[in-house]
């Protein structure tokens, strides 16, 4: 097996690995780098579980391969909190009970993430539609609008706060 | 969040398991990773019934990476088939693929190849080269050759609860009900794939697979891999869904455990999405004929409930949820009778409210006819028929809350304001529709027994091998020790989830609470016991409230141990015993020789029908629960939500669509195979009724995992009928179905 060098960044870190050409990105994360955080539903792209970004750009890890990240940023769940300072939209997925079994919830947490990096004042149906490729079937769905509306207005507060600071 | 110990026990807390699952720091099956692992993939019959006649490995082996290749040829007197948990077996189905050629469902395992990388063995699997001998499959039951059989006959222990003469006075009866209903196959889909690792060393055999009966997995594995279950552990410390899909063991986990053997290698699989639809169960289709008489006041005379269920060819499954219909309301005349049909399918298992869901879709639709028929408001009609009394043995319900349900249901929904006229109600270019039902679940309670041990740095682990399948388990085991340990919640440490703790039932049958929460309270006393015994405080009569930093410095440095056993009203010693050989002795529901156990509550549905596309959405979903005490608010009312949400989806959504001439399914993947999204559910209300049930067990506990799913799909049929004056009877409602509503 020939193998193929790809160099990326994770979570802000520089990370090379070897992998085959018919790897996907979900399986290069899973099995070669140890990030179990983004979880495998259906491997086609309908469950949204896997999901990572890609540039800032909402990604099934699933539908990718991991050749192709060569050069480019990957943000998974692993790196959404800051050490152990939970992210806004993890502390509010506990709090609203907006999480069951867990499985989704990775996936849901960084597509919410990237809803609210281009969006940071969602409606209630933008965030509906915005999740909408994300499936949980515990199911934890209004907790999970309701996690992400309150962390949205958490963010944009204490942004306000600063701006005004500064 | 720092918890005081006092009332721990019902208090509104986050899960705290909550940080892991946030940040994806916890493992689930597939997460856990061994040195030296191989990757299994699976090849799945294409055919339904038949034979496999040749297997041709030469392409296969010729993938690079490819290192195995495990047929029947390989597997057949290695690996045993079991029986089923309702024959007192593990698993959930007596089909043992690779034990022989023979085909017996679509979608059977027959072949694992295993490669180096996952990669590798799937391109191997997809050369696999299989050839068949194919013979007719029946799918289902409108199929000549399938054979249907009363369930009375199939098993020696099924009862069809009867009371009176309910033919005569049906034929007597002022107004009639005379209706059929049916309810489509459903797979539960957990997001979690069907995933096993397996590993041996020294003899010795680990499992990492989610399961919902690590215990039963043990035992289960031990029989048809012919070992010593003490040489056997299963892990399971998180569940990414299971809705009873992982209750029994299924034939997979044996064959990959076998083939590791070969191997000598750890083997970790990852099935496919549709793989997933036919190498575990499903709730299989029903067919229901109800007949209702009443007196014009709406009083039932007469109540008849036939049913029949799919179930594979060998193998008697049987949900018969005649046993709750039959005990929902007061009727002096009741018939029932359940039979099964056998198809060329595989074996259908427990899916979230196995008997009750489809069973009181029928009843549930047609009280509503009858409401229609009498002119009565439904939830009044209900309150006719309402009963403390079970009508068939005449045994009292240790409690049943199930009017102050509606009552309370009703209130938050504004149900007054209904017109009860079908298509009165409009929001613009939308029909508006209501609808309500009731819900039942039995309350059942199995033997179990857990271990505490006391640190003296005042830190608490508690070990059971029970599972936490979303439930909030972890979250409810921790209250009731902080509670009765006197600590706070934070220095409570839950282990579950691991065959090699004390054994607990399989968290089925909505038990888990019940059943784990009372045994680890009774371990926790034990340990306080012990505690104040062996210290100077001995000499106090009341220790229940003495705070433990006092006899904390006397411990020694591994702390004290107290290990307890449960045996809930109507089990035996026997029980305890059965418990320690992966067997769960559920005992309650109406299965009880001195009283009747159910958690009871009301359903209420607003439905948007538009005039001219059809579209249905469900606006407004709201549902009222008495079940006994409730641990914890936040996890309950999640659990209740997640059913609402099933309830809905089993009217609006799901079906797994077969094909008949091939006994195959063919929407077997989540594009097709319709569950909701975010987009899909709007608001959603759950009220607790409180209710105190002092006889039920020593905490109050009822359980409530499987009680807000049932109904919602006759609530939901019977808004429809409200919106457009069309009774649909067939699960699961479409638009198609209301084409010829006119606009």
């Amino acid at each position: 097996m020939s193998g193929i060098h790809v160099t990326t960044k994770i979570n802000g870190d520089e990370v090379q690995f070897v992998c085959e050409a018919d790897e996907s990105l979900l399986d290069v994360l899973r099995n070669r780098l140890g990030l179990t955080g983004a979880k495998e539903g259906c491997g086609t792209g309908d469950c949204g579980a896997c999901s990572v970004t890609v540039d800032g750009r909402l990604t099934c890890s699933c539908l990718v391969l991991g050749a192709e990240v060569d050069g480019h940023d990957i943000g998974t769940i692993e790196g959404m909190a800051m050490g152990d300072e939970l992210h806004p939209l993890q502390k509010k997925f506990i709090e609203h009970a907006a999480l069951q079994c867990g499985i989704c919830t990775p996936g849901f947490l960084v597509a919410a993430k990237a809803l609210l990096d281009h969006n940071p004042e969602p409606t209630e149906t933008e965030i509906r539609f915005g999740l909408a490729g994300n499936l949980c079937r515990c199911t934890g769905y209004d907790k999970i609008v309701r996690a992400v509306q309150a962390a949205a207005e958490e963010m944009n507060s204490a942004k306000k706060i600063q701006q005004k600071v500064a | 969040m720092a918890e005081t110990a006092e009332g721990v026990i019902g208090k509104d807390v986050a899960r705290i398991d909550g940080a892991r699952k946030v940040t994806g720091a916890a493992s689930y099956g597939s997460d856990f990773a061994l040195p030296d692992q191989t990757y299994a993939f699976l090849v799945t019959s294409t055919i339904a019934r038949g034979r496999i006649r040749h297997i041709d490995e030469t392409a296969a082996r010729r993938v690079p990476g490819v290192i195995g290749i495990y047929t029947h040829r390989d597997i057949a007197g290695k690996v045993k088939a079991g029986k089923l948990m309702a024959d007192g077996g593990y698993l959930g189905t007596s089909i043992q693929p690779l034990t022989s050629p023979d085909i017996l469902h679509d979608g059977q395992i027959v072949a694992v190849v295993i490669g180096e990388s996952f990669e590798s063995a799937r391109e191997g699997a997809y050369r696999l080269d299989v050839a068949y001998e194919r013979q007719p499959a029946s799918a289902s039951f409108d199929d000549a050759s399938v054979e249907t059989v009363a369930a009375s006959e199939a098993s020696k222990t099924h009862e069809d609860p009867k009371v009176g003469d309910a033919e005569t006075a049906f034929q007597q009866a002022a107004l009639r009900i005379d209706v059929s209903y049916s309810t489509p196959t459903q797979h539960h889909n957990p997001i979690e794939l069907f995933t096993t690792l397996c590993h041996w060393s020294d003899g010795k055999l680990t499992v990492w697979e989610s399961s919902q009966n690590v215990w039963g997995y043990k035992y289960g594995l031990a029989e048809q891999l012919g070992i010593d279950p003490n040489d056997i552990r299963v892990l399971s410390p998180f569940i990414g869904g299971a809705f009873g899909s992982r209750g029994s063991l299924t034939p997979r986990t044996a064959i990959i455990a076998e083939i590791a053997r070969q191997l000598g290698r750890p083997v970790k699989l990852v099935p496919t999405r549709d793989q997933g639809f036919t190498i575990a169960t499903y709730r299989a289709e029903t067919r229901h004929h109800v007949k209702l008489g009443a007196t014009p006041d709406g009083k039932l005379v007469s109540l008849s409930h036939e049913a029949w269920e799919v179930t594979s060819r060998p193998d008697n499954y049987m949900v018969s949820g005649t046993k709750a219909t039959t005990r929902l309301y007061q009727c002096p005349n009741i018939y029932s009778k359940v039979s099964i049909t056998h198809a060329d399918r595989n074996t259908p298992g427990f899916m979230r409210s196995p008997p009750e869901l489809p069973y009181l879709f029928a009843l549930e639709s047609a009280m509503d006819e009858l409401a229609v028929a009498t002119g009565i408001d439904p939830i009044e009609l209900r309150r006719i028929n309402d009963t403390q009394v079970e009508p068939i043995k005449g045994l009292p319900y240790t409690s049943r809350s199930l009017m102050a349900c509606f009552d309370a249901g009703a209130k938050a929904f504004g149900w007054h304001e209904r017109n009860p006229k079908p298509g009165a109600m409009r929001d613009g270019d939308w029909l508006v529709g209501w609808g309500c039902a009731s819900t039942m679940y039995p309350t059942a309670v199995a033997p179990a027994a857990a271990k505490v041990r006391l640190m003296p740095d005042g830190k608490a682990i508690v070990q059971t091998a029970a599972h936490d399948i979303g439930t909030g388990a972890y979250t409810v085991i921790g209250q009731v020790a902080a509670e009765r340990l006197g600590l706070p919640l934070a220095n409570i440490e839950v282990q579950i989830g691991d065959s090699d703790l004390p054994p607990a039932p399989v968290a089925g049958g909505s038990n888990t609470t019940a059943s784990v929460c009372n045994v680890v309270a009774k371990a926790c006393d034990r340990l306080r016991q012990q505690l104040f015994q062996q210290s100077n405080a001995a000499s106090a009569t009341d220790i229940s409230g003495m705070p433990l930093d006092a006899v904390l410095n006397d411990l020694p440095k591994d702390g004290i141990e107290a290990y307890a056993e449960n045996l809930p009203h109507g089990t035996t010693q026997e029980g305890i015993g059965k418990l320690y050989h992966g067997h769960s002795m559920l005992a309650g529901g109406s299965e009880l020789k001195d009283r009747i156990q159910f958690a009871f509550g009301a359903e209420f549905v607003e439905l948007r029908i538009h005039r001219l596309t059809k579209e249905i959405r469900c606006s407004r979903l709201i549902g009222a629960f008495a079940c006994g005490r409730i641990v914890n608010p936040r996890t309950a009312r999640s659990q209740l939500m997640g059913g609402l949400i099933w309830g809905l989806s089993s009217a609006l959504h799901e079906e797994t669509e077969i094909d008949q001439a091939s006994a195959r399914y063919y929407n077997d993947d989540l594009a097709e195979y319709l569950i909701p999204v975010n987009a899909d559910v709007r608001e959603v209300e759950v009220i607790f009724v409180p209710e105190e049930d002092k006889a039920i067990n020593d905490l109050g506990i009822k359980g409530l995992g499987e009680l807000g799913n049932v109904g919602t799909n006759a609530a939901v049929a019977n808004a429809v009928y409200h919106a457009t004056g069309f009774r649909i009877r067939d699960l699961p409602i479409r638009l198609e179905d209301l084409l010829a509503v006119e606009s």
